[in-house]
């Protein structure tokens, strides 16, 4: 009897152990950057588009004119997007899509698109979004007040 | 036919005097609504959010006044440990429903062994265990801000700036849950002539109500109730009365827990030092209001408490600004009201237990003269 309850309490344990941890694979999110920006790479010079919309689940997300940066949202590993990219004034658009599996550490990643098109290697059009530091002047003040019972919305 | 007729405004009286509490309030919103002059879709809009978001916390309170400990002024720590479990999904960048089933299963384990602490010590205190719940949540309110104030952030590990304070270490006053603010009430959400009906919340609130009402048939929960009706009567007849003490303090706190990430999600933001100590507090009313006392609560109890309670709270400021040309004397009344609500239900609770008490030594007293005259 002692030996079932054990069992029955170490597999509940373990399964919520396996649910978190597949939320936690399912449930990270990510911001993508889409960049319409210059790039060299291995001394390829690689131009910026004329225009560029990018659709995630069939909705348009970015219209990106030259040196231009989109953004979305993406909640998983795995990461589907559509473009429609016009090179130059006066050419027909081209559709591509791509699908990216993002890197788990980390937060915000930036595709380069005209790299991405060209179809270089990934560390050539993925590199890691690091926001920039802005220095807070004044500490935030803690207020800890036990009794409050005031607030707009309960 | 003179003896019903005497009956009938006696029933009439004892319901009003059983029911006092719902009654008033429900005056109070009869008042109030003309006044306040709120569309009845926008009211309508507003008791459905605050139900949704609510109930489930409230829920939590029942297992307890079911094993007669009173109303679980604990159920704080199981608020606390929800935000500790959210501060680590928003760290984490755990988003949507996901991170919703992450906060609440990490919140699990906390709130139990918070709920496992507490009931002890309530153990230790029996006859007193609301008082010392309440207690309790001061003291572990202060050990909440000693993790998360000082410890996250240097022995924790806290990423990322936006949940960090400037200084490196410790948690902001406000975290932000955009990323998974309403991500349970948007599933399934329908329109109801014109009112927002959160079905999956719902849902999960009908299936604790169902819980519960199984529960309540289990052995287990045949315990709890015998155990809150007499603790000698129950412990003569081999039950284990601490351990079932501690096991409806646990469950309390667990649930509680899980509410707390419910209420949370609904709101979008959390007020990091001040969201836990205000909803103890609140629910608590809430279910008084609703008419429950501190030795007999039910579902019912809960959803009516929920109504009129958040009913009045929306009416209130508006109201108070109509009748006095001034917003904030609302909102003191609906402060003062929250904790009067309490304050004479307890007393109520008393007087009722004192009379009943009286009645009984009064019966005695004649059956031992009867017997004497024999």
């Amino acid at each position: 009897m002692k030996k079932r309850r054990f069992l029955i309490r170490a597999g509940v344990i373990i399964l919520l152990i396996a649910i978190g941890g597949c939320m936690m694979v399912i449930g990270r999110g990510h911001t993508v950057y889409f960049d319409n920006k210059k790039l060299e790479y291995e001394g390829q010079q690689l131009d910026t588009y004329r225009r560029i919309n990018v659709f995630v689940n069939g909705e348009q997300v970015a219209k990106l004119s030259a040196k231009e940066r989109g953004m979305a949202s993406c909640v998983g590993q795995s990461f589907h997007f559509d473009i429609e990219a016009t090179k130059e004034k006066g050419d027909d658009p081209e559709q591509y899509s791509f699908d990216l599996s993002l890197p788990y550490g980390i937060d915000g990643v930036i595709v380069n698109l005209p790299a991405i098109i060209a179809g270089l290697p990934q560390e050539a059009w993925m590199s890691e979004f690091v926001p920039m530091v802005v220095e807070e002047e004044e500490e935030e003040e803690i207020v800890l007040d036990d009794f409050d019972m005031s607030s707009d919305d309960i | 036919m003179n003896g019903k007729n005497t009956s009938s405004p006696k029933k009439a009286l004892a319901f009003v005097g059983n029911n006092a509490v719902p009654i008033m309030f429900i005056i109070i919103i009869a008042v109030c609504i003309p006044i306040s002059g709120f569309s009845p879709t926008f009211l309508l809009n507003e008791i459905m959010t605050r139900l949704s978001r609510n109930a489930f916390l409230i829920l939590s309170l029942l297992i307890p006044i079911m094993a007669g400990m009173g109303l679980n002024f604990g159920m704080t720590l199981g608020a606390m440990a929800a935000e500790i479990a959210l501060i680590f999904a928003t760290d984490w960048q755990i988003w949507g429903i996901p991170g919703i089933v992450l906060a609440m299963i990490i919140s699990v384990p906390i709130s139990a062994l918070l709920g496992l602490a507490c009931g002890r010590i309530l153990n230790a205190a029996k006859g007193r265990e609301m008082i010392t719940s309440y207690i309790i949540s001061f003291f572990m309110n202060g050990v909440y801000q000693l993790v998360v104030l000082y410890m996250m952030g240097s022995i924790i590990p806290i990423i990322h700036n936006n949940v960090k304070l400037p200084r490196g270490y410790g948690v902001r006053a406000s975290v932000d849950l955009t990323r998974i603010r309403k991500s349970l009430d948007g599933v399934l959400a329908v329109n109801i002539a014109g009112v927002r009906v959160p079905l999956l919340t719902i849902l999960i609130i009908v299936g604790m109500c169902l819980i519960i009402v199984w529960f309540r048939r289990t052995k287990l929960g045949q315990d709890m109730r015998a155990v809150g009706q007499d603790m000698e009567v129950a412990r003569a007849a081999g039950i284990d009365v601490e351990k079932t003490r501690i096991i409806s303090i646990v469950i309390s706190t667990v649930l509680a827990g899980i509410g707390m990430v419910i209420y949370l999600q609904n709101m979008g933001d959390m007020a990091t030092y001040s969201s836990h100590s205000q909803i103890g507090m609140f629910c608590i009313a809430a279910l008084l209001v609703g008419g429950a006392s501190v030795d007999r609560a039910s579902i019912g109890n809960v959803f009516l408490g929920v109504i009129l309670f958040h009913t009045m709270f929306i009416l209130a400021p508006r109201a108070g600004a109509v009748i006095t040309g001034n917003e904030v004397i609302g909102e003191y009344f609906r402060v003062f009201v929250s904790y009067g609500v309490i304050t004479l239900a307890l007393i109520m609770y008393e007087t009722k237990k004192r009379r009943a008490k009286a009645h009984m030594g009064a019966q005695l007293e004649l059956e031992q003269r009867e017997e004497e005259k024999r």
